[in-house]
């Protein structure tokens, strides 16, 4: 490949045709080429013919040559600064997406991390950088600063490019407007050196990405979905029984509730791993009950503690303690232990600490809910069997504060 | 740790006065601050000694592996810098008397101990020792045909150097994967020998790759400025620079990667190590490391001018000096306590071996060519441009 240097990016010059076939000198020249026999001598025309400022001049060579960059007079690339701000810009993209899916649209704790662990971003993060950065860097070296593509560079099939590619150093000046003085860039090259001249048109800059091709690109993708959307529709319509996509529908999960092969003891629940805590969940009490009969309930007396409460008890107590804890559940029946009667003299006495000790670590038949109720959870559901127990046994003011 | 722009104005007077009030510190430091207080000192600046070495060691062997020409011109500055692993033998072979007191490993009890006791082989004080001792001598045997050869070259003008050294380089480079993995396991993981990494050799070699870098890169503005090294341009420079550049990079990779697997698995071993450095005033400092020894070089590295601009390459291998020391002590002194320790013992020892790692720099600085003389490619790697 021939070293292009170009000492600035030039314009497009509309309604100047590739030259006809032998005729090289076209009235209209849009650059001359002066050809070197050695880099030395390349190196020595430079400044003479950027001294002529008759057009831009640019270095045709088989290789890079040394200092050639700084002869030319070019400005330093601005790649490297869109590069690094696309990087960044690639940075915060792969941040922004991930806190927001992991932490604001759709937080799950995985892995007993916290939601919006940054720590798991920055492998994406890493990722996306380099994505950004090496598009930026190829997408803005080829198309924004080379301006590629376009359909051919009259250099190319200039008589000079074998030499080009070979053995040979060639200067160009090139057109900066109308005015281009032709024959004034040839006198130049030939008093800097030059054992060759030729004069070239100018290149064919005709726009690559116009409005009909982009139509035609769009149109095209708009087809080939709509296409594929039909064919899809009507492929699961008419053959019901093909399973476009089966996996996610047969995958080997495990469900709660039910039967598992992936475990030994066969079940799809397992309890916790032992000595593990998820987070929120605080260790379980040990101790025994009346240990725990001077533990203080520390949430407030909120309606959003009882709604809490009421959750919890609808979802886990209610089957066998019964709706307002007589212990006459929709479970009772189907076993023979009963159920404590909440409403029973015995529990209206107890403190709070016993009955959150009760459901932390399971009393008698009753398990633990310790492993599926946060702290905060537990403690409501210890209000809420209170103001069940309340409401059986309410008392006149009670009733005025209802009223009021 | 290498002559900066003051030290040819600091009479040598002054770097023998920092060494022998260093000593007192030293000294007092056994005497009232403990042992532990003073091994943890004593191992800081052994591996810092070290890594410095071993680091310029390896930017030697780097060019004779892969026959660079470049840094022929600038290749006795690494060359001057490697023979501090000299002094790293007797330093090295002091630091054995730390084992009972500061490796867990070495204890008796050790083999008692439910995870130590499949290590207790490896750990035990002996082979330790042994390790130790061939870790050294490797070393001195790489210095010997890589930085001795090319001394003697400067009088034979031999070109027979320069195939022995190419065909020596790979197996010092397997040389030097141990050694360094030996020294990382051995004298900073063997601090805490419950807690194991796989990566951790890597990451020490990342560190002392780029304190050999710093190092080199100031010797050579250093001398520059004294008008020595001349032909040196900013094209060697920009080279240097982008070496620096580009393991800053690897440094913070292989750190987080290390950090990110242990995080995420959360096994009561691996993360018992983060999390004292992740607590109270540590925390603070293993926010200043990942900040001076990877986000501030990083951005000051970044533009192509900034690799090979003497001031701003200067003032970031200063800082990459810094934050390599910073780093050992990262890994070394949180077996003291909740709570980092600095004051005038750790002062004492930065004056005693500062001082002395000084002296032993200036005085290899005026030994001899500053360019390999004898090296036929020298000539090449003058001309070198980007």
């Amino acid at each position: 490949m021939p070293e292009i240097t170009s000492a600035s990016g030039t314009g497009a010059m509309p309604e100047t045709a590739f030259a006809a076939e032998g005729a090289p000198m076209s009235d209209r020249s849009f650059s001359v080429l002066g050809v070197f026999e050695t880099p030395d001598a390349l190196m020595k025309a430079i400044p003479k013919v950027r001294a002529a400022k008759l057009g831009t001049v640019e270095a045709y060579t088989p290789y890079a040559i040394h200092g050639i960059e700084e002869a030319l007079g070019l400005r330093k690339s601005p790649l490297g600064g869109m590069v690094l701000v696309m990087g960044i810009i690639g940075a915060l993209t792969a941040l922004g997406f991930q806190y927001w899916i992991s932490a604001i649209d759709y937080p799950i704790i995985t892995g007993g991390k916290g939601a919006g662990s940054w720590e798991a971003f920055i492998p994406i993060m890493f990722e996306v950088t380099v994505l950004f950065a090496t598009f930026t860097a190829g997408l803005g070296m080829l198309h924004l600063l080379n301006k590629l593509p376009f359909f051919g560079h009259p250099v190319l099939s200039s008589k000079s490019i074998k030499g080009i590619t070979r053995d040979r150093y060639v200067l160009a000046v090139e057109a900066e407007d109308e005015a281009f003085d032709s024959a004034g860039a040839a006198m130049a090259l030939r008093a800097a050196g030059a054992i060759e001249v030729e004069a070239l048109p100018a290149p064919d800059r005709s726009p690559f990405l116009t409005s009909d091709n982009i139509l035609r690109a769009l149109g095209g993708i708009f087809v080939a979905c709509l296409v594929a959307g039909l064919a899809m529709y009507f492929a699961t319509k008419w053959f019901p029984l093909l399973k476009p996509m089966a996996n996610m529908q047969d995958q080997p999960r495990l469900n709660a509730q039910k039967p598992s092969s992936f475990f030994k003891d066969g079940h799809g629940m397992q309890q916790p791993v032992a000595g593990t805590v998820a987070r929120g969940h605080l260790p379980t009490a040990t101790g025994t009950q009346d240990e725990a009969a001077s533990l203080v309930n520390p949430l407030p007396r909120t309606k959003e503690v009882f709604a809490l409460g009421k959750k919890v008890y609808t979802n886990r107590c209610e089957v066998c303690h019964g709706a307002v804890g007589t212990g006459v559940g929709s479970l009772t029946a189907a076993y023979g232990a009963k159920p404590a009667n909440l409403q029973a003299q015995q529990f209206l006495d107890y403190p709070d600490g016993k009955i959150y000790w009760a459901v932390v670590n399971g009393k008698n038949a009753m398990p633990s809910h310790a492993p599926y109720l946060s702290e905060q959870e537990r403690w409501a559901v210890v209000h809420y069997v209170r103001a069940l127990q309340r409401a059986q046994n309410a008392k006149d003011e009670d009733l005025k504060v209802a009223t009021r | 740790m290498s002559p900066n722009k003051n030290t040819s104005n600091l009479p040598s007077s002054w770097l023998w006065g920092a060494v022998a009030l260093g000593a007192l510190g030293v000294l007092g430091t056994y005497a009232s601050a403990g042992p532990e207080r003073f091994w943890a000192n004593w191992i800081l600046w052994f591996v810092l000694l070290f890594t410095l070495g071993l680091g310029s060691l390896f930017i030697v062997a780097l060019e004779h592996l892969v026959n660079a020409k470049w840094s022929v011109p600038v290749r006795r500055i690494p060359e001057r810098l490697a023979t501090l692993l000299i002094p790293a033998v007797p330093v090295g072979l002091i630091a054995l008397a730390a084992l009972p007191v500061l490796y867990p490993g070495t204890r008796p009890e050790a083999a008692h101990h439910p995870i130590l006791a499949g290590k207790a082989f490896w750990l035990s004080l002996p082979f330790f020792s042994v390790r130790t001792v061939i870790a050294l001598a490797l070393c001195i045997l790489g210095l010997w045909v890589l930085v001795g050869g090319s001394l003697r070259q400067d009088t034979t003008k031999d070109p027979a150097f320069n195939f022995k050294a190419r065909k020596f380089a790979p197996a010092f480079m397997a040389i030097f994967a141990l050694v360094i993995t030996l020294v990382a396991f051995d004298w900073l993981s063997g601090l805490t020998p419950e807690w194991y990494s796989d990566i951790f050799g890597v990451y020490v070699f990342a560190g002392a790759f780029l304190s050999g870098l710093a190092a080199t890169s100031l010797s050579v503005l250093h001398l520059q400025d004294e008008g020595r090294l001349e032909g040196v341009k900013g094209d060697h420079l920009y080279n240097l620079g982008g070496f620096l550049f580009a393991f800053t990079v690897f440094w913070s990779y292989i750190g987080f990667a290390q950090y990110m697997l242990m995080w995420y698995a959360n096994l009561p071993d691996e993360v018992i190590w983060y999390k004292v450095r992740l607590q109270g005033a540590w925390r603070l400092i293993t926010i200043a490391l990942a900040s001076l020894h990877f986000v501030l070089p990083f951005f000051a590295l970044v533009t192509r001018d900034a690799k090979k601009d003497p001031r701003r390459l200067r003032r970031v291998a200063y800082l990459m000096l810094g934050a390599h020391t910073l780093d050992i002590y990262w890994l070394i002194f949180p077996i003291l306590g909740a709570s980092p320790r600095f004051s005038w013992p750790e002062l004492s020892f930065a004056l005693f071996f500062l001082g002395g790692i000084l002296l032993w720099i200036r005085g290899a600085m005026q030994k001899g060519e500053d360019m390999p003389a004898g090296d036929p490619f020298l000539r090449e790697g003058l001309e070198f441009r980007l």
